[in-house]
């Protein structure tokens, strides 16, 4: 696997994606090229970064009368 | 009315996902109060049809689709036209960073608000936003964003691709905007 392969299978490698045979060839290029190690760990961190963000908890006021309503 | 045990233990079951519906629906409508009549409407209606429900399959999905069918029905009218995203053109933001010498280039994340990151996500056209909502937020994988939404899966990842360049270039504007980075070749401005 070069450097472009690895990019373009990047996105589906964090979205845990891959078959297996991907994920070994891609671990096996990461182990040999700092870049896209770097890389690979710059969208691993944006994609937790969009999660954390985006989480919240619903008010619960809002869950007490949902509950109430459908129970 | 006294409800039944059956209906009563789906609706407990279903319950366990409110978070889920509750985050999809404030970001699909941007508003706590049309995200608890979206989230309410949603949860009556899945009692409502209970009974198309299979037991055992994924009722997180179930759900967040009943919900987000009724958010284009209710919010954005039937018709699922959207922004296209066609045009947004090639942007890596780990690619931008790097060529600007922002090293090292995690460290700009960790400078970015959530705020800010929440606003990149809203302002993405719903039907991109709704597949990041999946997979990126929610943990869905492609195979049941795609069953949630109803597209196949190649829709799923195009639509994913596109966002995510879209998402990455808000950050960026933002990023430079802010003074985390200076465009064009600047080092990093240290907060």
């Amino acid at each position: 696997m070069n450097c472009k392969d690895c990019s373009e299978k990047l996105d589906r490698f964090v979205d845990r994606e891959l078959n297996s045979t991907e994920v070994l060839e891609l671990q096996l290029h990461l182990e040999s090229c700092p870049d896209c190690q770097d890389h690979y760990e710059f969208e691993a961190h944006l994609k937790r970064l969009v999660k954390h963000s985006c989480e919240c908890d619903t008010p619960p006021a809002f869950r007490d009368k949902l509950r109430q309503l459908l129970t | 009315m006294a409800e039944s045990p059956a209906r009563t233990a789906f609706a407990e079951e279903a319950l366990t996902h409110l978070d889920t519906l509750y985050r999809g629906a404030l970001r699909l409508t941007r508003d706590p109060d049309q995200a608890q009549d979206l989230v309410q409407e949603a949860y009556l209606r899945a009692l409502r049809y209970q009974h198309s429900y299979q037991q055992g399959t994924n009722m997180k999905a179930w759900l967040f689709a009943i919900m987000r069918n009724l958010f284009w029905d209710r919010f954005r009218g039937s018709r699922k036209e959207d922004v296209s995203l066609d045009d947004v053109g090639e942007f890596v933001l780990y690619d931008k960073l790097k060529d600007e010498g922002a090293r090292p280039e995690a460290d700009v994340l960790d400078k970015l608000a959530a705020s800010e990151v929440v606003k990149a996500v809203e302002k993405l056209p719903p039907l991109h936003r709704e597949v990041v909502l999946l997979v990126d937020v929610e943990g869905f994988s492609y195979k049941d964003a795609a069953q949630t939404l109803g597209v196949p899966i190649g829709t799923v990842m195009s639509r994913l691709h596109r966002a995510r360049q879209q998402l990455q270039r808000s950050l960026y504007d933002y990023a430079v905007e802010s003074g985390i980075v200076r465009a064009n070749g600047g080092q990093q401005v240290q907060q």
